[in-house]
């Protein structure tokens, strides 16, 4: 298991380097001056930019210009913004977390329907649950998803008044924002109307997130499906049943299991995916995501902000994705070791 | 009382909107602390047999029998889950391939006990727990695996196979089985391993009296450890008798075939003589011939052969041939 986390670390080290190498060019590769898109400071006068010059090592070679760019980084020091002067790092600490939080509560939603819907259309195999689920699934998933949240909207805000159509949070609630993340905020907070704040802001949430599980909950559905089937058709689920346990014994002890380990290996994968499907979605409902202010900030060529934008968001996909590996590795024992012999 | 009286078992797959009849009325009967072999090339039907008897085909299969009795209740008049349940209770099955019949994701422990009957254990259920580690681990020390504690804290993959298929036998044990199937019980593994295997079957049948159907493809090993043998051809059944009657006076083209193929068996082969074998191979699902199967290998295969023979028995010798050689002995 030792192995197997410094295994992962290293990975995660190794694409650290490629990400912000690959941030550091980008810099060279904007239009404009490099020293600007790195550092963001546009109205520099002739002094600060001698001093800019020095800190950032451009007046040597390129791998030492890399370095001070690392080490500003480490400092935390991603630049201040061009369209708005303010550091980029303060932005990214505001606007992460609430990426996080409705990418993380979207994927919780899409995980806790999709793969039980996939294992009950599995189980029902070619009945009539099986080829509803699909056919929904199917629905789900070629549904564009800023026309499914302008739809949600319409309904769930306009219509039927249920929701609240865009933000985080109402204004009559003052929240200290202490982890970012609103609900543990919320929850810190000794505010009288806690609870009321808490219920609130569930409320904000599950419209977006509702949104941003759809396209993932299907792909969920599917394999589910698909792994649950070859799981329930493998000679280990036709040993236990000459066992003599009954079906949902089977089910509960064997399948269950196994079929997770397959889908639990695609979640770090779509995960991804969702975070793309996060951004439009934040544009739409005005969620004050890093999304919708890279989006702004791509449509201001504030170059600074894209950058570090790029790192934030890869470093945490990035994160996600060792996170599902681990649990992946602990779920399944073939992974966490190497075969001997076999 | 016979324990097992089967008798013209057909098994249809539905495929697509197609109906093939791969096993066709084959019957077998088991006497009480019998060791019966069932012999047959592979594909010829034996592990489906079995998986028919044990019920654990899924629904694609349909099982059809003039007779279908277990210890003289007719199951065919049971619905499936009463059926289930007799067999289940008193028939254990080992699989072929024993690692791919474990778990992966389980430790052997934890699929050792809960193979385990909860009527062997008493008291309560706070009290069962530690009963049923206690049962786990008098079971592998039933079938020879000294080191327990690693053995039941390990996953299958951790094991060697030979392990494994003592694990699975282990487990088929747990129930107190009447009657124990084994599917090719030894497939993939060196001779040592074999016999071991073998002996521990053996023992288990003249110790507890437990019924053993043993499949294989191996005639040879067969010889020593079976009182009786029946042989299957692509899922019709051939010829049932004693383990002598088969080797030294078959009846069936077939069976001689098979018992000339193996070396060992026929000792009256000359060094570096042709060994004979029939010619051709075992048929595919999508061409089966009609009638007698084996009638396009058939040496002695005429007109008659497009309708299947019916099963003809001499003396308790059964088989199921138009031209049987008995009289040519």
């Amino acid at each position: 298991m030792l192995i197997f986390t410094l295994r992962r670390l290293n990975l995660f080290i190794f694409t650290l380097i490629v990400l912000t190498a690959l941030s550091f060019s980008l810099s060279f590769l904007f239009p404009g001056d490099a020293l600007i898109n790195l550092t963001g400071q546009v109205n520099a006068t002739p002094e600060q930019r001698l001093l800019l010059i020095e800190e950032y090592k451009f007046n040597s070679n390129i791998f030492q210009q890399y370095w001070a760019y690392l080490s500003h980084l480490f400092d935390g020091d991603l630049g201040v913004s061009i369209a708005s002067h303010l550091p980029i790092s303060s932005e990214i600490m505001n606007l992460l977390p609430a990426t996080i939080e409705l990418s993380v509560v979207a994927l919780i939603i899409a995980m806790v329907v999709g793969i039980p819907l996939g294992f009950i259309a599995a189980v029902n195999h070619e009945k009539f649950a099986d080829n509803t689920i699909l056919f929904v699934s199917m629905l789900g998933y070629s549904i564009p998803i800023f026309w499914l949240g302008l739809l949600a909207i319409l309904i769930f805000s306009i219509e039927l008044g249920w929701l609240p159509s865009a933000g985080r949070l109402s204004l009559v609630y003052e929240i200290e924002p202490i982890t970012g993340i609103q609900f543990f905020d919320i929850l810190m907070s000794n505010s009288e109307y806690k609870w009321q704040a808490f219920q609130d802001a569930t409320l904000h949430i599950i419209m977006p997130a509702c949104v941003v599980a759809m396209a993932p909950m299907t792909t969920f559905i599917r394999l589910a499906r698909t792994s649950m089937m070859e799981v329930l058709e493998s000679s280990y689920i036709k040993a236990a049943k000459a066992k003599g346990l009954t079906f949902w014994q089977i089910i509960h002890r064997h399948a269950i299991r196994n079929a997770l380990v397959n889908v639990i290996r695609y979640v770090g994968l779509r995960f991804a995916n969702l975070v793309t499907l996060a951004m439009v979605t934040e544009v739409i409902f005005s969620w004050p995501g890093i999304g919708r202010w890279l989006i702004e900030s791509i449509f201001q060529r504030d170059y600074t902000a894209i950058q570090g934008g790029l790192l934030a968001l890869s470093s945490f996909i990035f994160i996600v994705h060792i996170l599902s590996d681990f649990i992946y590795a602990a779920l399944n024992p073939l992974a966490r070791e190497h075969n001997h012999g076999a | 009382m016979n324990l097992l009286d089967i008798r013209n078992l057909s098994l249809v797959m539905i495929s697509g909107n197609k109906r093939v009849v791969v096993i066709d009325r084959v019957s077998l009967t088991m006497k009480e602390g019998e060791l019966r072999g069932l012999v047959g090339e592979s594909g010829s039907g034996k592990s489906l047999l079995a998986q028919a008897i044990m019920g654990v085909l899924d629904t694609k299969w349909i099982i059809d029998a003039d007779r279908f009795h277990w210890r003289g209740t007719d199951l065919m008049r049971l619905s499936v889950s009463e059926r289930k349940k007799i067999i289940s209770k008193d028939v254990a099955m080992i699989f072929q391939e024993p690692m791919s019949c474990l778990d992966p994701t389980t430790t052997i422990g934890e699929q050792l006990e809960e193979a385990v009957d909860d009527k062997q254990l008493t008291g309560f259920f706070w009290q069962k727990k530690k009963q049923r580690k206690l049962a786990a681990v008098k079971l592998l020390h039933k079938v020879g695996i000294k080191k327990h504690s690693l053995c039941t804290s390990s996953y299958p993959h951790q094991l060697t196979e030979a392990l494994c298929q003592r694990v699975m036998i282990a487990m088929a044990l747990a129930r107190r089985p009447i009657l124990l199937i084994a599917d090719e019980p030894t497939a993939a593994m060196e001779s040592t391993n074999q016999g071991q295997i073998f002996r521990l079957l053996a023992s288990l049948n003249q110790l507890k009296n437990m019924s053993v159907l043993l499949i294989s493809h191996d005639l040879e090993n067969m010889t020593h450890w079976t009182n009786r043998i029946t042989v299957m051809y692509s899922g019709q059944f051939i010829e049932a008798g004693t383990t002598e009657q088969i080797f030294t006076t078959p009846f069936h083209p077939y069976t001689k075939a098979l018992v000339e193929s193996t070396s060992h068996a026929n000792l009256n082969v000359t060094p570096k003589s042709r060994l004979s074998a029939l010619p051709g191979s075992i048929p595919i699902l999508k061409h089966i011939p009609i009638g007698c199967r084996l009638g396009p290998r058939c040496p002695r295969a005429q007109k008659a052969c497009v309708d299947a023979p019916k099963t003809k028995s001499h003396h308790g010798h059964l088989v199921s041939c138009h031209f049987s050689l008995k009289d040519t002995y």
